[in-house]
């Protein structure tokens, strides 16, 4: 089997996947009591209002038929109105989406950068000091909860230093950049806009370092017992034998062996992250996907609850696909099976 | 000369304390001859041919000389083992299953040594791994240069593995029990090959290996090593016509005969002695049917037994006064007390 083939099969797949995908959350958000008509129109409301409004939005026919109506609005690019924003749920989607794309990308840039050389010095120099220090560190960042790391960030780089911004996505006085990915920095590059990916930039840092101190600490342990296991190989041995240098048998034969459970973790930290970050959203005032779905839990929009469940279970796959053939790319004995 | 080993002993960390693998090991290789290696498994041999590559693990303290022509090998930086190794002396793994990347193609395995190595452009790098493929007897080589491990049998893995370290035309090849993990017919192909090479490139071999059969058929000289120690060299036919010491003999009895089935070795009762608790005197001396009271309180110094032919065992001792190493000069001063 080729790649495209490979590739298109792995689509053709997505598609039950996505089928009990909608049914799960249709169910369950269906079964969650609270009425959605009642609380547009508050606890005042007429009756008999009310009762209109359930008529007009469909909640009285069976669910069946609701189900019916929201599957065939999704294969027309339609997830319903929000009934909190009042407005497309696609549209919400397009505009918080890319905001938690952008710092999940950024973060995940920062994790790969910086817990993968760590975790194959840790391993390298296996109990002596760099890795005390690099264990000690992985394990600080795994405990230590993001919201607590995100303020004090804010309070030293924000309000004690007043080097960073601390709040948002851009400086109040730069209008965003045409909209092309939604990503700022990237549609700021894309546009040429310096001034803007400047702004754009800087504010990413404390909130992609606050969500990526986690996952550094969990690639890093990875990485380390993943390249443990790798140097004991033969093939390791071999590489030194043929006079290879230790960056060159660590970097070129090493590591690329002991990839597929770092890749797994990063995929798997991927599109948990694209969930978005509540917390760390919150702290930093990041309109991103995480606060919008937590509001739409809050007010029961079902629409809203349904969209961004919907998103993240097509995000997950495609993630896990896109590892996959990663998977297929490092390892020859995998040959698209 | 080609390769000088005097007075190697190798200490590594284990459980925290220091154990000693080899004590006071010395032979010679010279061009164009292929240096036996044999002894029961533990012995030491796979650490004698680390200690020769200085490819040992972190915390092993090693002391003595490994000269390899004029080089001192054990003198070398990090930096210039690096230029040694793959290039001057290259090394053969036992299993060839496992000693190649399984991420990287053939062509690229071989050609990372003349990367390394040599000034080679890629087109030029290209053509000679595929002359080298052809060398040692792979069938379809410009198809297997793209190839990776899985895809080839052990055999050619092997004969990859021999690629790789004749690469750079070493001029001395370590290879670790080459054929062990390999089939009978396999593995007298690739003795032939290797044979082959030596004499193309004149370049010394050391056979570590336990299969004394091995030895018959490729081997000039041997040594043979107990527990740490080198128990006895020399020439291999003399050495398989006139065996001296105990364990020798004990070896060479164990090779079973036709038709009979036979563990290798299984005829020498007892077990190696561990480097944790090491015996004062000679090591061999609780499983040897000659010992007497002097060989578990002393240890045996190296005499001559024969022509080009020592060995370490207080049977000979009384004839080998005279020729008393004097650079043991703890052992003999132990000696001249009695
Ligand atoms: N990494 C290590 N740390 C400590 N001791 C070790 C280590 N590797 C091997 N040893 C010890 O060194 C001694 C010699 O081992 P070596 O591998 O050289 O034996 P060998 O003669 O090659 O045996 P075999 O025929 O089984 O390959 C053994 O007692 C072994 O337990
Ligand atoms: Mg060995």
């Amino acid at each position: 089997m080729d790649a495209i083939q490979y590739i298109s099969k792995r689509l053709l797949l997505m598609i039950p996947i996505l089928f009990g995908i909608s049914v799960l959350t249709f169910f369950i958000s269906h079964t969650i009591p609270g009425d959605p008509a009642r609380l547009i129109l508050g606890p005042k409301a007429d009756p008999v209002i009310i009762k209109e409004l359930q008529e007009k939005m469909g909640l009285n026919d069976p669910v069946y038929v609701q189900y019916g109506r929201y599957v065939s609005g999704i294969l027309q690019g339609d997830l319903g109105n929000s009934t909190y924003t009042q407005q497309a749920v696609v549209n919400d989607l397009k505009r918080y989406f890319p905001a938690t794309l952008e710092l999940t990308l950024f973060s995940m840039i920062i994790t790969v950068l910086v817990g993968i050389p760590f975790g194959i010095i840790s391993a390298n120099k296996k109990d002596k000091i760099p890795d005390q220090i690099t264990r000690f560190a992985a394990l600080i960042g795994v405990a230590m909860p993001a919201f607590w790391l995100g303020i004090i960030l804010l309070l030293f780089f924000y309000l004690q230093l007043g080097v960073l911004p601390g709040a948002g996505r851009l400086d109040t006085w730069v209008s965003p950049p045409a909209h092309i990915t939604g990503m700022y920095t990237i549609d700021a590059l894309l546009t040429g806009n310096w001034p803007v990916f400047q702004s754009a930039f800087i504010h990413l840092i404390l909130p992609g370092i606050t969500q990526a101190a986690v996952t550094i600490g969990m690639i890093t342990r990875m990485t380390r017992s993943s390249m443990l296991e790798v140097l004991r190989s033969d093939y390791v041995r071999t590489a030194y034998a043929k006079g290879g240098s230790q960056n060159r048998v660590l970097y070129g034969h090493a590591l690329q062996n002991g990839m597929m459970p770092i890749l797994t973790l990063i995929g798997m930290t991927f599109g948990h992250s694209l969930g978005g970050s509540v917390l760390v959203e919150s702290v930093f005032s990041w309109p991103g996907l995480g606060k919008y779905a937590v509001n739409a839990i809050t007010y029961l929009d079902f629409p809203a609850v349904m969209g961004v469940t919907l998103l993240i279970a097509v995000l997950f796959i495609f993630v896990n696909l896109i590892i996959d053939i990663f998977y297929q790319v490092i390892d020859p004995r995998l040959k698209y099976e | 000369m080609l390769l000088n080993v005097e007075n190697l002993s190798l200490s590594l960390k284990k459980d925290g304390s220091y154990l000693k693998i080899l004590d006071d090991v010395s032979f010679q290789v010279e061009k164009g001859e292929t240096l036996g290696i044999v002894g029961e498994s533990g012995c030491g041999k796979s650490m004698t041919a680390l200690s020769i590559m200085r490819l040992l693990p972190d915390k092993a303290k090693l002391e003595g000389k490994v000269n390899l022509e004029k080089k001192e090998i054990t003198a070398l930086s990090k930096k210039q083992l690096e230029k040694i190794r793959g290039n001057q002396i290259s090394m053969i793994f036992q299993d060839p299953l496992t000693s190649l990347n399984p991420l990287h193609s053939v062509g690229k395995q071989i050609g990372e040594a003349l990367y390394l190595h040599t000034e080679l452009s890629k087109i030029e790098r290209k053509q000679r791994v595929v002359h080298l493929l052809k060398e040692v007897g792979l069938p379809r080589a410009d198809e297997i240069v793209n190839e990776y491990p899985h895809q080839l049998s052990g055999g050619m893995r092997q004969r990859v593995m021999i690629a790789i370290a004749m690469a750079c035309n070493p001029r001395l090849l370590i290879c670790d029990e080459p054929t062990t993990a390999l089939d009978v017919t396999v593995q007298a192909q690739i003795l032939d090959l290797m044979n082959k090479l030596k004499q193309m490139n004149d370049m010394g071999i050391i056979m570590i290996t336990h299969d004394l059969g091995v030895v018959a058929e490729v081997c000039d000289r041997v040594i043979v090593m107990y527990a740490g120690k080198v128990v006895e060299q020399g020439m291999a036919e003399e050495l398989f016509a006139n065996p001296k010491h105990p364990y020798t003999i004990g070896l060479m009895q164990s090779i079973p005969k036709l038709g009979e089935r036979k563990n290798q070795l299984g005829s020498i009762p007892g077990t190696v002695p561990s480097p944790k608790n090491m015996p004062l005197g000679c090591r061999f001396a609780d499983r040897c049917n000659k010992a007497m009271d002097i060989c578990r309180g002393k240890q045996p110094s190296t005499v001559e037994v024969g022509p080009n032919h020592t060995a370490a065992c207080w049977l000979y001792e009384e004839k080998g006064v005279g020729r008393y190493d004097a650079s043991r000069g703890e052992r003999s001063e132990a000696t001249f007390h009695h």
